[in-house]
């Protein structure tokens, strides 16, 4: 029961994964995209990791997506005629993927992997929020800066099309 | 395997429950604003279905129902289709965690109030599959205008709702209520600013005037869903009332005590908060012109942010100084 679950939901995620970069038309692409998002937090509500699942709905569906799908209606061009799926960097393209492909399947295989027991892991908001401003205080607070970075880029790029 | 039959059983009760609560609620409150414009506007409103029109809303039911389904011709097929269920779907989910009473709660999830932000956050795609697949200049214009504001809006709406996360120490919708058997939240000075703050950016986020730009009738002829009509067009219509009932629910929850009252059941108590401030958002919606969208977008970036962001700081600070 639990293993047919987990695999309908990996299907899922699988199929609309691989139609987000296959579709022509764009706005389907991103669908196809949101299609997936949703799927992983389906995953994450189904381990029982609740709030990681609502935190991946709130941020990458409702605002990434949002912000995607915007994009792709300022660029009227881009909806309107079938951009086609392949440039002149095609081949140096495959080649990289291909070899980022081998290099994933051998760590893959060659990792043994740990079978955790189903313990009863609480993921609550007091450990996660520890851990974020103790031993994760670091890493927290890079991001922060990269975040203000990004936004300051977006303000000077706004800036200068004026 | 060993299928637990009841649970399932319940489970699917709880389903039917709620989508009935769903529809009859969302025709009520169609009936509600009907009757209060009317009142407004010194006329009658519905009066000849049933008595003062109550039966109107079963009679435009069906009418919807039996209408011609019209895709345009160059609409986007699936996204056309799809769009409707991406605004109900989400909508309906949100009502799981709605804390009726103290047992009238489908899922007390511990992260009650953050999965009813996001469930509901879903809803802006739909708007936007909408505006893009109806392929008409004005939808795809509501659409965009519908975009900035509710992830503007979004913004200052969080906020709010943490600096009551704060003050409660939960995410629990049950736990909300149970943090105010003491005295409501909007009691207390910093809660109050965060209930106007959530107030005026949840009337934004579900489109209502005086932020009801997305689908402005006398600009956009009623903007994204301008295309639709039959079932595909009331179930935006439902999910429009449902989005005011939720968005009523919270405010009750979390800043009014839920379903905390003096007299047994609390059910009523929770349903007179969440009435009164539709009522509310109603008056307003009837008496107050419509703003323009850059006056909006500066109110939500350069006020009511802000804001938000000192209120949290100063809650902080007083919950810090408390111990």
């Amino acid at each position: 029961m639990n293993a047919v679950v987990f695999y309908m939901i990996a299907l899922f995620i699988a199929v609309s994964a691989v139609l987000s970069v296959t579709v022509r038309d764009i706005f389907h692409g991103a669908v196809a995209l949101t299609m997936t998002l949703l799927g992983i937090a389906f995953l994450y509500f189904y381990l029982d990791a609740g709030f990681l699942g609502v935190i991946q709905i709130l941020v990458y569906v409702g605002g990434i997506m949002a912000l995607f799908v915007f994009a792709i209606m300022l660029t009227s061009k881009m909806g309107d005629h079938k951009i086609p799926q392949v440039n002149a960097q095609f081949w140096p393209g495959l080649l990289i993927a291909a070899v980022l492909c081998a290099v994933l399947l051998k760590i893959v295989v060659d990792s043994s992997w740990m079978h955790a027991q189903a313990s009863a892991v609480i993921t609550d908001l007091q450990t996660i929020g520890r851990s974020l401003v103790t031993g994760y205080v670091l890493p927290f607070e890079f991001i922060s800066l990269l975040l203000l970075a990004a936004l300051v880029g977006a303000i000077v790029i706004g800036k200068v099309r004026r | 395997m060993n299928i637990p039959w009841l649970a399932l059983l319940s489970l699917l009760l709880k389903g039917v429950a709620i989508l009935a609560f769903f529809a009859v609620n969302a025709m009520f409150l169609i009936w509600l604003e009907r009757k209060i414009s009317a009142k407004i506007q010194n006329r009658l409103g519905p009066m000849v279905v049933g008595p003062h029109g109550a039966l109107q809303l079963i009679a435009d039911t069906v009418k919807l129902l039996l209408k011609e389904n019209i895709v345009p011709a160059e609409a986007d097929r699936l996204i056309w289709w799809l769009a409707p269920f991406f605004v109900a779907v989400p909508t309906v989910a949100a009502f799981l965690c709605i804390p009726f009473s103290q047992e009238w709660i489908v899922a007390d999830l511990n992260v009650g109030i953050l999965f009813i932000c996001s469930i509901t956050s879903l809803c802006v795609l739909g708007v936007f599959m909408a505006g893009w697949g109806s392929n008409n200049k004005y939808s795809l214009l509501g659409g965009m205008r519908s975009a900035a504001q509710i992830v503007s809006y979004e913004v200052p709406l969080l906020l709010s709702v943490l600096v009551v996360i704060m003050e409660a120490g939960t995410l629990s919708m049950q736990g909300i209520v149970h943090a105010q058997e003491l005295g409501w939240f909007c009691l207390k000075p910093n809660v109050l600013l965060a209930f106007l703050i959530y107030m005026i950016s949840a009337t934004a986020e579900v489109n209502r005037v005086p932020f009801d730009i997305p689908e402005a009738e006398s600009e956009l002829v009623s903007g994204y869903h301008t295309e639709y009509s039959g079932m595909k067009f009331s179930m935006f219509f439902l999910a429009e009332y449902a989005n005011l009932f939720i968005i009523s629910a919270v405010a009750a929850t979390l800043f009014l005590g839920g379903w905390l009252g003096p007299l047994r059941p609390s059910v009523f108590w929770f349903l007179i908060k969440v009435y009164g401030i539709i009522s509310f958002l109603m008056w307003i919606r009837w008496t107050l012109p419509r703003v323009r969208m850059d006056q909006m977008m500066s109110f939500a970036w350069k006020v009511l942010t802000p804001l938000a962001l000192i209120n949290v700081l100063v809650t902080g600070w007083l919950l810090a100084g408390k111990g």
